[in-house]
């Protein structure tokens, strides 16, 4: 079966990410060592790696929720250290882990203030019409529309937190364990809407702790370990070694560049 | 009946000054989880700000108000940019109850000090702002100051319901409190919220103890008592509803004016406690104490 990532469109041209000697230190704790690497626009870049190695610290650094030293680009413009708002305008948007929505608002406000940063619109009702489009991805919200989402299960929310991240109009998308501690089937069915996005203009950067999951939906990985980022292989390789059974290796510290 | 019309309209007023205060805290509390034990500060310095600078300094009194106003935001966004800034943006501060309780506590010491040595001990009240004798139909009667009092609480109380209800920017502000990580990654400025509705609910709280202060009066050690009858009407409406507030503020006022005109007012007290005590027992979530709202 073809999988998703065989169908994305990868562009030539500047990298939609550069990620330049990215460091992140907590006090004296330095979670990630001088991290570099780049995905092209359109293609989808999986981290890979155990937890507490420096995954989600360096995603949160990129996205701009903690400071950090080095450079990120996105299409070329350099992002300011700890500027969320800054990484939205640019087009760069993360979803997180464990979701981080607003438990006592509506699911439809939640999705709505995805739109903060471009919004233009006074009234919550008018900005809502302009993002309501992106519930159809996930047609399961509907009904959901008008429940706080801290009633929402945990598969409800990580797709109200997916929606929120597409009203945001994302360029590059980075996800945090979009599937940590959630049941088999969500687990699918938030990895087939990845597979679809994996095929539009969307670039996407996958922090996963399973290789499995991550290698269906991306071109290729990267691995953190113990902070430093190892770079990676095509995702054919990888699954074709998957393929084979037992169980998922973990990518060999070699580079490649996107096909 | 005109009894019980004459302690409705002291109720109102007496409820609107609960609601009004417990409408800052509660929409402060919404947007960064914390208590702002100094509101009744800001109100003290409001009333007897502008009394010394009509009556003393000889200030127009529309100019007196303006610019005893804007005294009052400058001191809550100093306080913002020094200390509340230190405590949440660089995460220097402590967390829990010291970050929910303290800091604004501090404030309020530290502003009844100044006032104690800018104004005295006097009591203070700024010129009524629509004079004239007490509004009369049949026997019913009620003081100007009372129907403006009351007007500024239901009109603010309106006013920020519906901008949290209604519009992008509130549903921000809201999702400040709920989420700080939820907010950033969208793009929300957490820091520019918590500063600006700081700012917002000092300057209305100021000028709310403008308004009030020819039916009170005001002393610098008034801010506390005022902060405290805020916490209880914001705790009626979870802390984080400034409508319900206003809405909940008007009601304990008409109940506690009808239990001293028919009972004894040695009962208000009592009451107060009781309804606190009914609700925690029979509906926990207005508190904001079930699961669901927490």
């Amino acid at each position: 079966m073809e999988s998703a990532a065989d169908q994305g469109q990868v562009h030539a041209g500047p990298p939609a990410l550069a990620v330049e000697r990215v460091s992140v230190s907590y006090g004296q704790f330095l979670a990630v060592e001088s991290a570099s690497f780049s995905v092209a626009a359109g293609e989808s870049v999986a981290v890979i790696g155990p937890n507490g190695h420096g995954k989600s610290s360096m995603v949160t650094a990129i996205a701009g929720l903690v400071r950090r030293g080095g450079a990120v680009r996105v299409f070329g413009s350099v992002l300011p250290s700890g500027d969320p708002r800054a990484a939205v305008r640019a087009g760069l948007v993360l979803v997180p882990e464990r979701r981080h929505l607003y438990p006592a608002l509506t699911t439809r406000d939640n999705i709505m203030l995805g739109s903060y940063a471009h919004t233009r619109r006074i009234w919550a009702r008018q900005a809502w019409d302009e993002v309501a489009g992106v519930v159809d991805m996930f047609p399961e919200l509907t009904r959901l529309l008008d429940r706080k989402a801290g009633t929402l299960s945990g598969g409800e929310q990580q797709m109200v937190a997916l929606a929120r991240g597409m009203a945001a109009k994302p360029k590059i998308l980075l996800l945090d364990e979009p599937c940590l501690g959630l049941a088999e089937a969500v687990t699918r069915r938030v990895y087939d809407w990845l597979g679809a996005m994996a095929g539009t203009d969307v670039t996407i950067v996958l922090v996963e702790e399973n290789p499995v999951h991550a290698l269906r939906v991306c071109h290729r990985a990267v691995r953190m370990y113990k902070g430093l980022l190892e770079t990676a292989e095509p995702a054919g390789a990888q699954q074709a070694a998957v393929g084979r059974g037992g169980d998922p290796p973990i990518p060999p510290a070699v580079t490649a560049e996107p096909a | 009946m005109s009894q019980f019309l004459n302690l409705l309209a002291a109720g109102l007023t007496s409820g609107a000054i609960y609601g009004i205060f417990g409408a800052c805290l509660a929409v402060w509390f919404r947007v960064c989880n914390v208590l702002n034990l100094a509101v009744g500060d800001f109100a003290m310095l409001g009333a007897i700000g502008t009394a010394v600078l009509v009556q003393q300094d000889h200030f127009p009194f529309l100019a007196g108000i303006a610019v005893d106003l804007l005294a009052v935001g400058a001191v809550a966004w100093v306080f913002d940019r020094v200390v509340l800034h230190l405590a949440f943006d660089r995460r220097s501060g402590g967390h829990g109850i010291v970050s929910v309780f303290f800091y604004t506590f501090g404030l309020s010491l530290v502003l009844e000090g100044l006032a104690r040595a800018i104004f005295g001990t006097d009591v203070h009240a700024a010129p009524a702002i629509w004079n004239g004798p007490a509004l009369t139909i049949a026997d019913f009667h009620v003081q100007r100051a009372g129907v403006l009092v009351i007007a500024v609480a239901v009109v603010s109380g309106l006013v920020l319901w519906a901008y949290l209800h209604f519009t992008v920017s509130g549903r921000a502000a809201s999702a400040c409190g709920e989420s700080v990580v939820g907010s950033r990654i969208v793009g929300i400025n957490n820091a520019l919220f918590r500063r600006w509705i700081f700012v917002g609910t000092a300057v209305l709280a100021a000028l709310f103890g403008i308004v009030e202060s020819p039916l009170t009066g005001f002393t610098f050690q008034s801010g506390p008592t005022i902060s405290l009858i805020g916490v209880i009407a914001a705790g009626f409406a979870a802390f984080r509803r400034p409508g319900r507030a206003v809405v909940v503020g008007l009601g304990l006022g008409v109940a506690e004016a009808m239990l001293g005109g028919y009972v004894s007012t040695g009962y208000n007290d009592v009451l107060l406690y009781a309804i606190v005590f009914a609700i925690i027992i029979l509906q926990p979530e207005v508190l904001g104490l079930s699961a669901a709202e927490a």
